[in-house]
């Protein structure tokens, strides 16, 4: 009777859903965490050797790369929120939301300068938006597949970019050249190298002048000598950008 | 029986398998040598409390095993050997280390096999980990008999056969 009993609360044990069950395991362990470590201290004087991280149980093992993979999180949110604030709290900035996104690819060679992002969330954004990457102006919002979350930059370097700038407090267009360049010609006054170039302000998409650039070079025109060519380089090195930050100026209430 | 020292003796050898001999990969499993103890000093009704409240104990500390294959297997063994234990008297160490080697092996198997008809995949070295479990308990096992039985109030002079 006594060993029918006992059998049968076994059976009753190994049938029962593990994560039932489980319980009872973790219950013991979480009681008697002292004399169990300790002892597992005690196991590790005894061999003499540090831990190696192959010896760790496998629970512990999961523990550790949980430990870690949530403390990257952390700092990958503390980074977002940082910038973030950053952002909010510019005066210019007021009523203006913020996407951020990671940068997937990178393109900076030949003619077809482009950055492919993966965005968290796709409400508000509209082709034409102008995209920060290190608090300068990188490119414009060029597609949106919001099925997959990603979107695609046209940078200022791109052959087919065209952006109102101003240098040296010069109004002008600033076409892309590929090649991580772009161009502004016919500028009446020689520009020294260094120079920031700023993109002007547009209605519904930038409220105030930003940083798109620097000038690299600076060329009489080969057409016109009294007009000077420049060369632009961006201002920041896109190759490097890991996330990058889409203006929305009237952001959907 | 006493039960508060069978309880004490228990709770510690459970907690010296989980904590101090988890490090090691080949160890003797504590708890089935004292199985067979308890199996071959008490009474049968006695042998098949501790026999099942042991492999509780194994089953506590058996994860990421589910609950339930030790207290089975130790309980079936350890009353199995309880009954042999009436035909067969295992006084000498010789007899209890092949005692000890047999249960160890019948439980660990009986056990995996348990835990997988539960739904638990089988580990490829399992037959080696239970020979080489097996063998290690068999050696330490004899030796730890007598501290077990000062310690439970035992006499020595009274092993034998029970009925």
């Amino acid at each position: 009777m006594l060993f029918t009993c006992f059998m049968l609360t076994g059976f009753i044990f190994l049938f029962t859903p593990q994560n039932l069950t489980s319980k009872f395991q973790l219950a013991f362990i979480h009681v008697f965490r002292w004399p169990l470590s300790i002892g597992g201290d005690l196991a590790l004087t005894a061999q003499t050797k540090k831990p190696l991280d192959g010896t760790f149980s496998r629970s512990e093992t999961q523990y550790r790369n949980y430990i870690a993979n949530l403390e990257q999180m952390l700092a990958q949110e503390r980074k977002k929120f940082k910038k973030l604030s950053g952002l909010y709290n510019t005066y210019v900035w007021e009523g203006t939301d913020f996407a951020l996104a990671d940068v997937i690819t990178a393109t900076v060679e030949g003619s077809r300068n482009e950055l492919t992002i993966a965005c968290r969330k796709t409400v508000g954004l509209t082709k034409g938006q102008f995209v920060l990457g290190n608090e300068c102006i990188i490119g414009t919002i060029s597609d949106i597949f919001p099925q997959i979350s990603k979107a695609t930059i046209q940078l200022i370097t791109d052959s087919a970019s065209k952006i109102p700038v101003k240098v040296a407090g010069l109004p002008n267009i600033m076409k892309g050249s590929g090649n991580n360049k772009a161009r502004i010609e016919m500028i009446k006054n020689e520009i020294e190298v260094g120079e920031n170039v700023f993109a002007l302000k547009k209605p519904g998409f930038l409220d105030a002048p930003m940083i798109v650039g620097k000038v690299a070079e600076c060329n009489r025109n080969q057409q016109d000598p009294k007009l000077w060519d420049i060369t632009v380089v961006p201002a920041c090195n896109i190759e490097q950008l890991e996330d990058v930050a889409v203006i929305i100026m009237n952001p959907p209430k | 029986m006493r039960w508060f020292r069978f309880a004490l003796l228990i709770l510690t050898v459970t907690i010296l398998q989980k904590g101090l001999l988890a490090r090691w990969s080949s160890k003797p499993d504590l708890l089935v040598i004292f199985l067979v103890f308890y199996a071959v000093h008490y009474s049968t009704s006695e042998a098949i409390i501790s026999s099942f409240t042991i492999g509780f104990a194994a089953d506590l500390v058996g994860s990421p095993m589910p609950m339930g294959p030790h207290m089975i297997s130790f309980g079936l063994f350890g009353t199995l050997l309880a009954y042999l234990h009436r035909v067969i008297a295992i006084k000498r160490m010789p007899y209890q280390a092949l005692a000890i080697f047999a249960t160890s092996v019948l439980t660990g198997l009986a056990a995996h096999l348990l835990a997988h008809i539960a739904g638990e995949p089988i580990t490829a070295n399992i037959f080696s980990v239970v020979f080489i479990t097996a063998l290690y308990s068999s050696i330490v096992g004899p030796f730890l008999f007598m501290p077990a039985a000062w310690w439970m109030r035992i006499r020595t002079n009274r092993f034998g056969r029970r009925y």
